[in-house]
């Protein structure tokens, strides 16, 4: 055959090629789409952008007539889990109602794709149960009457008594606590306007044993794995169908793996994710760090770790001058000791502590090792959120990347600030002048956030009360351990003087509230937010969907209210309102970071607040917008995400310019000192926040090789393999990457004891947030126990068979399911399931109708009734055909604070039996004082900062803190600060 | 998806075979912005592409390579299974010439984006087995049908599609072997031992007969043999043809048979054993027609 075509064919068609793309390049920078779509041109069937405002479909219901439907597309993002995944609103041009939810593939996140979630925001939107006015209690409180107010009663006297709180000089009597994350920091700034150090959050229920381990490796509390192109992707967790960014990060596994890439799970349980998997290992629970090490063991032994990147990057001159001082100050040296560090960790000794088979350990070890710098990692909850020590899995996760230089490489692992932008807002108000101790308490110096989970314990303990405490999407009574504790205090008016919740549909906390605001789903609200999901950076833009449809057609809509379904508001122009009225004449200094800049002396509106942020803080944003005639605001609205930058490889590698080096001082390990001002930045991600030297300037940089060079954000500038800061914090015995026993610990667990992971989603549901969206519903209702053949034998019990799980402080009544997809000795159940109610109000398609028992602190739970049909305006609730609703298991379990992370190890020790004579399912029995007295155990295993704080504060000022206080707020009470480690020291 | 000024590796360049994918669809303003970046000639008439992409030439390797020679079938699964086994979830007609050529494109894209040579390799034998399995398989005989009836537009279409096709082909070799649609395809039955309905049949799925008969062809007949020509569909038109002069239409399908193996032989540089078996299935039905006309009775 000819060489085709002949070589001046092949030129022609060439330049052909080139015009074309010159041409597709002019076309798509003015925001059009080159080829046109749906099209088979992309292998993707996505609306092209130039006919967002005007989308014709044929109607289903008209079928078999051909009838067109017009719509309106409009970008938002999902609000169901944390990923934030583009959706895009299909608005029907004539009624103005949003008729479907499907991919955004503007967003360069989720890139057009969704998990199911995503178009179930539909049910959201049209639940019938849905709360849609504000309601204030009528009876006592969890008594569940309720009357219909306006949103100024409520304001006013919400605002009421959060002003008299802060001019009685009592603000720490006010307190936000946050579910599902809005936009980054928007709510922190509200509080620091107020001056109150009120901010809780959920995260010490999730994901802080995950976040105190990256921290203290790399001064950033998240990884950000660059999965698409690596070369070995190894997770501890169930990632590809549940995990953080599950629908982002799946997309992104799947290429790698039709590339070629190995996928190592390391999961006890058969998730989904597991099937995946070339390689999955199901430890005992609590045995990952030691698995993790032995494969660490295992590069170093073989000496097939990346010296270069382990000389230049690691503090190992610190570990060295701190831990060995009379020995030789070498890398020679250092690589003696490491070799040393980790001979322990064999894969015999995994072996033992895992119940994984050495050879099966040692096959991994050579794949990992074969990944090179193209090794991405990931765990988030999982066993870090599972265990005591729960904190050392990511530590000795990141161990691997570390060792192999997999560290923001193509395919490796990054911090995750360098793929998230956080753009810098209209207002920065200062930090709050107070400590907070009901949700700093001392006894946690090196929490990585809140204490949320012992906030009843703490007010039992009579550590303070609250005047104002908002529960904002979110839901403890259910969601955290030992909810019964919650109720208790929820209902003592001394306690919680006015419980307030934000939540767009019920929930078993806000059935103790005094006031249920409504607030909207993914399309009735404005939020901003970034999150690392590749080597990129990239903002997405959570909008009300039907606003921006009635602008589109020229209305102006200055108020959400207007627009969303009933009553429903928006948080930002809530949050703004309600900040006013705490400060209607501006005379507490609170209502100038709430007025417009534009017009003086009138409120901010929420199109100023993000034009000024598209305008001023997204480099490159009003260059594109501009390039296709728009205001960066028009620009978000009609695409919902721009992304900034992709490929922001090794940052730690920049060199510091010469004009950021202004009368320099380099300590002896390395660390640069400047008095060069730090350069404003747009980016107000959170990093950590290494302390100045002693003559106050700012560390800038770490001297690598003879130059300086960014390095990372912590003391030391470099990956801290040694922690100084658990050293001198009272943790010497932790400051390397090791492994702690866990509590649930084989040796620990009694003779008929076994291993209750709780902790495990389902695919399709997350948390309470994706309730009563009936799609979802429908696939997953009810949470069974796993449980092993051979222990169902042993106990004499088959699937379906009713079964009583006793914890430390009570029992719960579940039906078996019996499945080889657990280890034998361990028991699963996942935490979606078993909503409730007491009386009417509440969901009707997932929660059951329970009976609460209370004499004094012992509690049960009988359910009444399951889910059935009902009436209601959506025909669907009338095809309901499920009863089970599942357990719920988390009120039977005691809190667990890890001693130094802080988060609730979940984990529980359990006995299990057939369930006795008179038991029903779902029957939950607790006692709150047992519940309390086990709180006090795990208290007695801290080491508090009053008596081991090295130098006078309460927390290591580096460390990240969401909103956090001055620096004088940290001093300890009767101390003064001392400095500790010293620069140059 | 990048231009390919800045990879350049694929030959052809992959851009060059998603515009001409896109002039595939029914065009709009898209389409004529790609046809004059191409240079082609004028501007997409709806009207014309309905013609020939709806009436006349339905741009369907399943049509083609089918024995049925009909949309769907045994022929559209293989192709279906073709995008499975590169681990892409089938689009709902797979076998859509915009649909392979786009595959094509992207499977140059990955090529030329795969860091890793083994790895890019294993692309180019994918992109290889997809040109030669469901691309080159038909389009050549396919095109030479439309540019016979097209208008200036969409021969030049046709043209850049064919030289870009031969293109690819040489540089990526020839087949390992005859692509599975040809090698699975029966031949055309002779009907005084199968009867006339499954030689009609035959005749009119081209990777049997090896000629493409489109209704303009038929017509074109009825005019030189000054026969009436009935409107319905081809079978139809072919029955009543036959039905009114049956030596002079075999005959006449004879010559036509004839004609096409000359094409086909034309695309034996390019294309080689491919271009064999097209010519060779056309030969056949030439050497059959032949005889059917020399004994048809006369009128």
């Amino acid at each position: 055959m000819r060489e085709g075509g002949g070589r001046l064919a092949r030129t022609e068609l060439a330049k052909l090629s080139e015009r074309v793309s010159a041409a597709r390049r002019e076309v798509e920078a003015r925001g059009e789409t080159f080829y046109p779509g749906p099209s088979r041109v992309h292998l993707a069937s996505y609306p092209p952008k130039e006919r967002w405002d005007d989308w014709v479909e044929l109607d289903s219901r008209a079928w078999p007539e051909r009838v067109e439907k017009r719509y309106m597309l409009v970008p938002t993002t999902c609000f169901n889990c944390e990923s934030a995944c583009g959706l895009l609103a299909y608005v029907d041009r004539e009624t103005l109602a949003v008729r479907k939810f499907e991919g955004n593939p503007e967003h360069p996140g989720s890139r057009g794709r969704n998990c199911a979630k995503g178009p179930a925001t539909l049910n959201q939107v049209t639940d019938p149960d849905r709360i849609l006015y504000p309601l204030r209690r009528a009876g006592k409180r969890g008594e569940g009457k309720w009357v219909r107010v306006s949103w100024d009663v409520a304001l006013d006297d919400i605002a009421a008594r959060i002003r008299r709180a802060i001019l009685e000089e009592r603000p720490n009597e006010v307190m936000y606590h946050v579910g599902r994350p809005g936009e980054d920091g928007f709510t922190e700034r509200v509080l620091a306007a107020w001056g109150v150090d009120g901010h809780n959050t959920h995260t010490n229920v999730c994901s802080s044993g995950g976040r105190t381990g990256y921290q203290l490796w790399m001064g950033l509390d998240r990884p950000s794995p660059d999965h698409a192109g690596a070369r070995v992707i190894l997770l501890v967790s169930s990632h590809l169908e549940a995990g953080h960014y599950f629908n982002p990060h799946a997309q992104r596994i799947l290429e790698a793996k039709q590339r070629g890439a190995r996928l190592i799970v390391v999961d006890t349980r058969l998730s989904n994710t597991a099937t995946h998997a070339d390689y999955w290992i199901a430890p005992h629970p609590g045995s990952e760090a030691a698995v993790l090490l032995a494969i660490a063991g295992h590069l170093i032994r073989t000496r097939r770790y990346d010296r270069e990147f382990v000389r230049r990057w690691w503090n190992w001159q610190e570990y060295l001058a701190r831990e060995h001082p009379g020995g030789p100050q070498t890398f020679e040296a250092f690589e003696q000791v490491l070799a040393q560090l980790y001979a322990a960790y064999t894969f015999e000794f995994a072996a033992a502590e895992s119940g994984v088979d050495a050879a099966v350990l040692r096959e991994i070890a050579e794949v990992v090792a074969g990944a090179g710098t193209r090794l991405a990692t990931h765990t988030w909850r999982s066993a870090s959120a599972g265990n005591l020590g729960g904190w050392q899995v990511p530590r000795a996760l990141f161990l691997l990347n570390a060792l192999l230089g997999a560290v923001a490489t193509e395919g490796g692992t990054y911090p995750n600030a360098w793929n998230k932008f956080v753009p810098r807002p209209i207002y920065m108000p200062p930090h709050p002048p107070r400590w907070n101790e009901l949700t700093w308490p001392p006894e946690y110096p090196l929490a990585t956030n809140e204490m949320s989970f012992l906030l009843p314990h703490l007010l039992k303990d009579g550590r303070g009360r609250l005047e104002v405490y908002f529960t904002r999407v979110y839901n403890p009574v259910w969601t955290n351990p030992d909810g019964f504790s919650w109720i208790e205090v929820l209902t003592d008016e001394h306690l919680v003087g006015l419980h307030v919740a934000l939540t767009p549909t019920w929930n078993e906390t806000a059935f103790f509230a005094d006031y249920v605001l409504p607030m909207g789903h993914a399309s009735e609200r404005h939020d901003l937010h970034s999150y690392e999901q590749y080597d990129g950076q990239w903002i997405a833009f959570r909008q009300p969907v039907l606003r921006v449809a009635r602008e589109r057609l020229g209305e102006q809509v200055a108020d959400t209210r207007r627009v969303n379904p009933g009553e429903v508001w928006e948080e930002n122009e809530f949050w703004i309102e309600l900040s006013w009225r705490v400060d209607p004449e501006g005379r507490l200094g609170i209502r100038k970071y709430f007025e417009s800049q534009r017009r003086p002396g009138e409120k901010l509106s929420v199109d100023e607040y993000y034009a000024y942020i598209f305008e001023h803080s997204v480099p490159g944003l009003p260059e594109r917008a501009a390039a296709e005639g728009l205001t960066p605001l028009e620009y978000m609205r009609r695409y919902g995400a721009y992304e900034l930058r992709r490929g922001i490889g090794p940052l730690h590698e920049e060199a510091v310019p010469p004009e950021e080096l202004e009368d320099v001082r380099v300590d002896a390990r390395g660390r640069v000192y400047t008095r060069s001002p730090a350069p404003s930045s747009p980016n107000i991600v959170p990093t950590g926040s290494p302390e100045p030297d002693a003559e106050g300037r700012r560390p800038v940089g770490v001297e690598v090789d003879g130059r300086v060079l960014r390095g990372f954000p912590t003391p030391s500038g470099r990956l801290e393999f040694y922690s100084a800061t658990l050293a001198e914090w009272g943790w010497p015995e932790h400051a390397l990457p090791g492994y702690i026993r866990s509590h649930v610990h084989r040796g620990a667990l009694g003779p008929d004891q076994m291993v209750l992971i709780s902790t495990f989603r389902l695919p399709v549901q997350v948390h309470t947030r994706s309730a009563n969206a009936k799609w979802l519903d429908e696939i997953a209702h009810t949470n069974p126990l796993w449980i092993h053949p051979d222990d169902a034998r042993r106990l004499g019990v088959g699937t379906g068979d009713l079964v009583r799980v006793e914890t430390e402080i009570g029992y719960f009544v579940v039906r078996a399911w019996v499945t080889e997809g657990i280890r034998p000795g361990v028991l699963a159940c996942s935490h979606h399931m078993g909503r409730w109610k007491v009386g009417e109000v509440g969901q009707r398609q997932m929660m059951a109708t329970v009976a609460l028992d209370r004499s004094e602190g012992r509690w049960a739970m009988r359910q009444r009734s399951g889910a059935g049909p009902y009436t209601s305006a959506d025909p669907d609730t009338l095809r309901i055909w499920w009863t089970d609703v599942g357990v719920h298991q988390n009120l039977t379990f005691p809190v667990h604070p890890d001693p130094v992370s802080g988060q609730h190890c979940w984990h529980q020790a359990v006995r299990v039996r057939r369930a006795a004579p008179g038991d029903r399912y779902g029957d939950i029995a607790v006692d709150t004082q047992q519940a309390h007295s086990v709180y006090r155990a795990w208290l007695a295993l801290t080491r508090p900062a009053d008596r081991y704080s090295p130098d006078g504060t309460r927390r290591p000022y580096w460390l990240m803190r969401p909103l956090r206080p001055t620096k004088d707020a940290y001093r300890l009470p009767g101390r003064r600060t001392e400095p500790v480690g010293a620069p140059g020291g | 998806m990048g231009d390919a000024g800045r990879r350049g590796a694929a030959d052809p360049p992959a851009e060059l075979l998603r515009a001409l994918a896109a002039l595939a669809e029914p065009p709009g303003a898209a389409q004529a912005r790609i046809g004059d970046v191409l240079g082609l000639p004028g501007t997409p008439d709806p009207a014309e592409y309905t013609n020939l992409f709806a009436f006349q030439l339905y741009p369907y390797a399943s049509v083609y390579c089918g024995a049925e020679g009909m949309l769907g079938g045994e022929a559209r699964d293989r192709v279906a299974g073709f995008w499975r086994a590169l681990g892409r979830i089938p689009p709902p007609e797979p076998d859509h010439l915009s649909a392979l050529l786009a595959l094509y494109a992207a499977l140059a894209d990955q090529e030329a984006e795969e860091p890793d040579r083994a790895r890019a390799l294993l692309r180019r034998q994918s992109r290889k087995a997809l040109l030669w399995e469901h691309l080159a398989s038909w389009l050549f005989p396919y095109l030479d049908a439309l540019e016979r009836i097209a208008s200036p537009f969409y021969r030049r279409w046709a043209a850049l599609l064919r030289e870009a096709l031969a293109v690819a082909a040489g540089a990526l070799g020839p087949p390992d072997g005859m692509p599975l649609h040809l090698r699975a395809a029966p031949g055309l039955p002779d009907p005084r031992a199968h009867g006339a309905a499954a030689f009609l049949h035959g005749l009119l799925a081209p990777v049997r007969s090896g000629i493409i008969l489109v209704r303009a062809d038929l017509a074109r007949a009825a005019r030189e043999m000054g026969l009436g020509l009935r409107i319905g569909e081809r079978r139809f038109v072919l029955e009543s043809l036959l039905a009114q002069d049956p030596g002079w239409t075999l005959a006449w399908l004879a010559r036509e048979a004839g004609s096409w193996v000359v094409r086909h032989r034309a695309h034996e540089a390019a294309t080689g054993p491919v271009a064999g078996f097209w010519a060779g299935r056309a030969e056949a039905a030439s050497r059959l027609l032949g005889e059917l006309a020399s004994c048809a009775p006369a009128v």
